[in-house]
Order: structure tokens, then sequence, then C-alpha cells
């Protein structure tokens, strides 16, 4: 009899099956629905734009919804539908098939991606089509102030798109690992917008502790930034203009860096995995 | 050749509280089942039942002993290709049909999308479900789940079926044609590993039992061996009374027969039911 070895074919089958499962799921659609509504209706904010230039602060909208329901929506169907396999008991039938525990962990981890990568193309399409209209609109009664063309560089909305779907990816990995071992969901949710929490303000807390020069406090700070990633670091979409647009090399760079934190987390996640009892 | 099953001093501890405190579900369970048989694991609750089949399914790691299927490690992700498994109480994931179900376990368990057309068809029609096929799973009744559950069991044509609890909340005629089609599996060659707590219906079913009790093997045996009745046979005959059954105990003893016992006959409450409402809704026409 042959070996059964790691499948990416099963791995994907997963996955598609989790994405599927998960467009389904109400909760997720109300993330979407709001997001959605605050790029949209950013326009009727512009009153609390405090001094920005109107462009930018539609962006800042359009980044923050995505940040903010994005994290809901990736820690919220990470821990629903890991633990709904356990739950209702269909992961007992699927891994009583010649599956490996890591081809089910890793294809959750990519249907969550996959569901991730399509929100955040979503949002970040219409949040471009909105910048281009309002653009064109203040072209037309500005036309002076537009001499050179466009001002906003879409190249740089489509890369700050793709950064905050990265760091979905590392968040929903994160989500996953605690998952892996926790008993009940709440848990992996409360654990996961924890996490959230670290990622985003762990360079501010290590600036903080720099500058006090408590020893203990710097080396807290060295202790976070070695066990989890820091998002700042994937934050280069502060700006919308072309001139700012990183090189293919730094691109590249921040790919690495946070795919390589998600590959991690969901590494040590099926490791976790390995053992538990269904 | 390897028994389909086996399994060797299995013992299976659950850490209780936070001290850790052991409980033992599985205790030294030395067990085989030999291949082309239906074999009946029976026990009250919390016998062990579940978590012997778990252990063998690679789903809870054992605390000591060991398990394999056809000579190879239970634990091996390759011996589960020989496996189909059917949980108690089974629940599928709703937004699937059932025919897109049983092609994603056909799938997941290495199936072609040439050979998978085929083999689904097959197995929906073996378990009567053809007509519901393309109605998502949500709308099946628990007849129907348990029937879908089987024809995932089966896609891939393993030879051992571990099947737990399969008439669990089906009625008497479901429950009927479930058990037909059980043995219809043996008769095709495969080994079928059954728990029920229907005794009347494991006693017509099984060729061999095993009978377990707070996680160890009280008795093993065929049904007959377990039950004495190697040696004996029933007569079904028309009323007698009382100086008929004394002439007929005397005619006996002559022989040297004994009469064990004189019940009332008749057909039994479930052949009555089955007659009237018709063993041909199990095939496919429950709404």
């Amino acid at each position: 009899m042959k070996g059964a070895p790691f499948s990416f074919l099963r791995l994907g089958l997963v996955a598609q099956n989790t994405l599927r499962e998960a467009v389904r799921q109400r909760l997720l659609h109300l993330f979407v629905g709001l997001a959605l509504a605050l790029v949209l209706g950013a326009r009727g904010l512009r009153d609390f734009n405090f001094g920005a230039p109107e462009l930018k602060f539609l962006a800042d909208c359009g980044f923050g919804a995505m940040t903010l329901f994005g994290s809901a929506l990736t820690i919220a169907a990470t821990a629903q539908l890991f633990f709904s396999e356990l739950e209702n008991r269909t992961a007992l039938t699927l891994l009583a098939k010649p599956v490996w525990r890591a081809e089910f962990l890793l294809g959750k981890l990519l249907g969550v991606a996959l569901l991730t990568a399509l929100f955040c193309a979503l949002l970040t399409g219409l949040l471009a089509a909105v910048l281009w209209v309002r653009e064109g609109e203040l072209m037309a009664l500005d036309p002076e102030g537009f001499r050179g063309g466009r001002a906003v560089s879409y190249a740089m909305v489509a890369l700050g798109g793709s950064l905050q779907w990265l760091r979905l990816v590392v968040l929903a990995a994160f989500t996953l690992l605690v998952a892996s071992f926790a008993r009940t969901q709440v848990f992996a949710v409360v654990c996961g917008f924890g996490v959230l929490v670290i990622c985003h303000l762990q360079h501010l807390a290590q600036e903080a502790y720099t500058r006090a020069g408590s020893a203990v406090g710097v080396a807290l700070g060295g202790f976070l930034g070695g066990m989890f990633p820091n998002f700042q670091v994937l934050s280069l979409a502060d700006s919308l203009d072309a001139a700012d647009l990183p090189s293919l090399a730094t691109w590249a760079r921040l790919t690495a860096y946070g795919l390589g934190w998600a590959v991690a987390a969901g590494l040590l996640a099926v490791l976790s995995f390995r053992r538990r009892e269904i | 050749m390897a028994p389909a099953l086996e399994t060797r001093g299995l013992v299976k501890d659950f850490p209780v509280g936070l001290r850790g405190v052991k409980l033992r579900a599985v205790d030294h369970l030395d067990l085989t089942v030999p291949a082309g048989v239906i074999y009946g694991l029976l026990g009250p609750n919390g016998s062990g039942k579940s978590t012997t089949i778990k252990a063998l399914l690679g789903l809870v790691t054992p605390s000591a002993g060991e398990c394999r299927i056809f000579g190879r490690p239970s634990g091996e992700v390759a011996a589960r290709r020989e496996v189909g498994y059917l949980p108690e109480a089974p629940y599928f994931y709703r937004h699937l049909t059932g025919r897109e179900l049983v092609g994603f376990y056909g799938r997941m368990c290495g199936l072609g999308r040439r050979e998978l057309a085929g083999r689904v068809e097959t197995v929906v029609a073996q378990v009567g479900m053809t007509g519901a096929a393309d109605r998502a799973v949500e709308t099946y009744s628990k007849g129907m789940l348990q029937r879908i559950g089987l024809a995932q069991a089966l896609v891939h044509d393993p030879r051992l079926l571990i099947l737990d609890e399969p008439t669990a909340g089906v009625d008497p005629v479901g429950s009927a044609a479930m058990a037909d089609l059980i043995r219809g599996l043996r008769d095709a060659g495969k080994t079928v590993l059954l728990t029920s707590h229907l005794l009347g219906q494991m006693e017509a079913l099984c060729d061999r039992v095993a009978i377990l009790d707070r996680g160890r093997l009280v008795a093993e045996g065929t049904v007959a061996e377990l039950t004495g009745g190697a040696g004996r046979q029933q007569l079904e005959v028309d009323r007698l009374d009382e100086a008929q059954v004394t002439e007929l105990r005397a005619w006996l003893a002559a022989r040297g027969c004994g009469l064990h016992g004189v019940a009332a006959g008749g057909r039994g409450l479930d052949a009555v039911f089955l007659e009237r409402v018709g063993r041909d809704r199990a095939g496919g026409k429950e709404a």
C-alpha cells in the first residue's frame, strides 16, 4: 500500500470549503456591509477631517474601515470556522479520512486568507473608485490645483490594500494558533483582539520604554518585538503620492515579513493541533 | 492475512480537573476483528466504545497499547485509506448538497475527477438517496443524514467500515433498510464494525460481538456462542394445550432432546410495523 504524503490538493479543498462556508455567515456579511458603508459614506464625514486634505481623509477612512472591520471579520471568521468544525463534529468525519491534520489546519488558514483577500480587494477597489470620482470633481472645480494631472497614486492605494491584507493574514494565523489549543471560541476571539492590540501598539510601547530608560521595560519591549509582528512596519500607505511608492525590493521585503510571521504562526498552530484530541 | 482491526493492550486515560486525576475510558483492551464479518461492539453508555473507535481512527492518542488496521498502525494517515467512518449522529456541512458532500469527501480520499462522478452516483444510489442528492444537507431528515453519511463512508470503496450507532434516531423502516445495506456490504466482502444500543438488531445482524464495560472486554464471540444458542433451534407451531406440551416433552426426551422453553408465537411488532408502513419508503422516497 502506498503512503499518504502531504497533499496541497486536499489543503486546497479544505480552503475552498472554508471559504464557501465563510461567505454564507451573516456576521461576516454585517462586517463587510459596515465597511462598505463607511467607505461609501466617507464623503459625508468630510467636516471631521481635522484639516487634512480631502482626498487623504477619504483614503484614511477607507483604510481605517479595512483595519477595523477587517480585523473583526478575520478574528471572528477564524475562530468560528475552526470551532464550528469541532463543535459540529464535522472535523471528526474529515480527520477520519486519510487527511493530515496540517492539511486541515493550513486549509482553514488559507480559506480565511482567501476571504480576507476578497474583502480587501472589494474595499480597495471601492476606495479607489470613490477617490477617482472625487478627484475628478475637484479637478473640475480647481484646474489650477491639478495642473500636473491627478495627484493620487492609485498604485499606492493598491499597495495599501495589499499591506492591509498581509496584516489580516498574520492576524488570522495568530488567532488560529490560539484556537489550536483553546477550549472555547470566546477565548480565541479575546486573544485574537489582544494580539491585534499588541501588534498595532508595540512600537509605541518600545519607544516609551526606551525613552524612560527602564531595563525591565526595554526587556519587555524586546520580548514583545520577538513574539509578535510589528504592524507599523506594514503601514506604508499613509501617503498617496506616487513619489513615495516603495521599490520592488521594499515591497518584497514587506511581503516576506508579513508572510513569514503568518507561516511561523501557522506552523506553530499545526504543532499544537497535532495531538489535540478530537 | 492480517485482521481488519486489532488492538493490543489499548489503554486510554483522560485527565479530569486541574489536579490531572485520570479517568480510564479504555482499559487494556485486546480485540481482533477478522476480515469479512459484521462485528458488533456493545456496551452501556461510557463503556469505552466511542473512545476505542476514536483511537482506531487516530482521533485520540492511546495512553498505552497499539491499534492496527489491516496490520498497519492506525496512527498512520495511510492506514485510514482502508476505512470508511460514519460517526454517531452525523452532522455535515449544511451548505453542500448531498452529492457535493459525497464528492467532497471522495476528493479528500484521493479520488480523481473522472473516477469520482461514477463513484458518487454509485454510492448515492446504493444508500437510496438519488432522488434527494441535489438538495442541501440542511433540509435532510435524520434518516437521510445517516444514509448520506454512509454514502460518504463508502465513496472511496474502503475495505473496512466503522459505523457508530448508524440507526440512532432512525425509524424502524429506515433502521431495517440500514440493516439490509450493512448485510449487503458484508456480502460484498467488506468488514463492518458496528456499535448500537439496539440489541435485537445487533443479534440479528452481527457475526461476532464484543461486550465492553467500563473500558474492559467482558465477553467476545459469535452471537450463538454468547447466547448459548449454538446447539439449539426454535420451531413455531400451532398452539398446544398443557397435555400436548407434556406429550411433546416426552417425545423429545425419548430422542435425547430437551424442551427448553414455551412462549407465545407471532411475528412481533417490528415485523407488523414494517409490513404496514412499507419497506419501499427506505428506498429513497422519503421526503
